[in-house]
């Protein structure tokens, strides 16, 4: 595997950043859903980072629900727009207050039908909170309540977020050259 | 929901030991696989907040994938024989060196069945790294080959480990006093 070194473009969300924001979505968050219960409902794999991070700034009762979607296009670089569900919510979120976690909204397809999906189960109310928002490649219009970070246009890893399922475990958000990346066999 | 303290017995493992802990365990990993191919296997739900900050001291390459299974029958205090695998991974493990990596073995009856699973798939090298480890209540032998702690037959919560699917967020391991505690209407 190549080093990040070699093809890191810059650093454009550090640690200690990202670690401050963090905290105060969670707190935000806390306070909107004061008095009420909340379900968590991460998107894996690349919102799994932030998940754990923000609910440990949550201060309100929440139980934490995971889905696991693909698209039936070509990979991260176009989304065909239907999505396949891998795995599904084990729980009944009809009549609950669900917040979707994800780690990065870019055109907005798979985000726009998972929440038509959720939507169609009626709970009561579905919010969507997002670490990164590429604002700019948005093709389908979807509302986000908790935007993390806008971000421009780049090509993105680290803090959750992989190139090629490598490197998500970097503490921090950079953007990557693609010219100088190279796939590990 | 009630508050936490209302039925705490003990804090079993604070967040400090924790922390520290775990960056041993990815030592210890970063020394094993050195030159190596991993994969770190995520069981969710359980697993999610340990594998994070785990994955956070990892410095080898190595991916990430998940796995979620379901018991037939059994409700969720208890491990009944049979596995329902509800999502499978996403990544051909052969050949791959393989770290499944779980919040707590007890009965040891799941992660058997899903050891023998994965095995049949020829893996390089299959390993288990579990952050608490019950080894009273164990009812079939597993290997376990990197531990965070060995504890008691206590009713545990906190850090990824829920009661009734709250509280998973907190910081620390802690024990129940069962005789306080309300589960949820």
């Amino acid at each position: 595997m190549q080093d990040y070194h070699d093809f890191i473009d810059e650093v454009l969300v550090d640690e200690k950043a990202i670690e401050t924001r963090v905290a105060e979505l969670g707190a935000q968050i806390s306070r909107a859903y004061a008095g009420q219960e909340l379900l968590i409902v991460c998107l894996l794999r690349g919102g799994l980072t932030f998940t754990a991070d923000l609910t440990r700034h949550l201060t309100i009762p929440h139980t934490l629900d995971c889905m696991s979607l693909s698209s039936y296009g070509v990979g991260r670089y176009a989304s065909s727009g239907n999505v396949r569900v891998n795995l599904d919510l084990m729980t009944n979120i009809e009549g609950l207050n669900v917040l979707l976690v994800e780690d990065i909204v870019d055109s907005g397809r798979t985000l726009a039908h998972v929440l038509h999906i959720l939507k169609t189960r009626e709970p009561k109310s579905l919010q969507v909170c997002v670490l990164l928002d590429k604002k700019y490649r948005r093709e389908v219009p979807v509302e986000v309540d908790y935007v993390g970070f806008d971000i421009p246009d780049k090509y993105v890893f680290g803090y959750g977020i992989d190139i090629d399922e490598h490197y998500r475990h970097l503490r921090f958000i950079a953007s990557a050259d693609m010219k100088k990346y190279k796939k590990t066999p | 929901m009630q508050d936490y303290k209302d039925f705490l017995a003990e804090i079993l493992i604070d967040e400090q030991t924790l922390q520290t802990r775990i960056k041993e365990l990815a030592e210890e990993i970063n020394r094993d696989y050195k030159g190596k191919d991993l994969l770190l296997i995520c069981i969710l739900r359980g697993g999610i907040v340990f594998l994070v900050d785990l994955m956070r001291h990892i410095n080898v390459p190595h991916q990430l994938d998940f796995m979620a299974v379901s018991s037939y029958g059994a409700g969720a205090r208890q491990s009944g024989g049979s596995v329902r695998l509800s999502l499978d991974l996403k990544t051909d493990i052969r050949s791959k060196d393989v770290i499944l990596v779980e919040d707590i073995v007890d009965s040891g009856n799941t992660i058997a069945y899903v050891l023998e699973f994965l095995q049949t798939r020829q893996p390089r090298s299959l390993k288990v790294c579990t952050l608490l480890d019950k080894e009273g209540r164990r009812e079939t032998p597993v290997q376990i080959h990197y531990r965070g702690f060995r504890i008691p037959n206590k009713f545990v919560f906190g850090y990824g480990l829920d009661l009734d699917d709250y509280y998973r967020n907190l910081p620390f391991i802690a024990v129940v006093d069962l005789k306080k505690y309300q589960p949820p209407a």
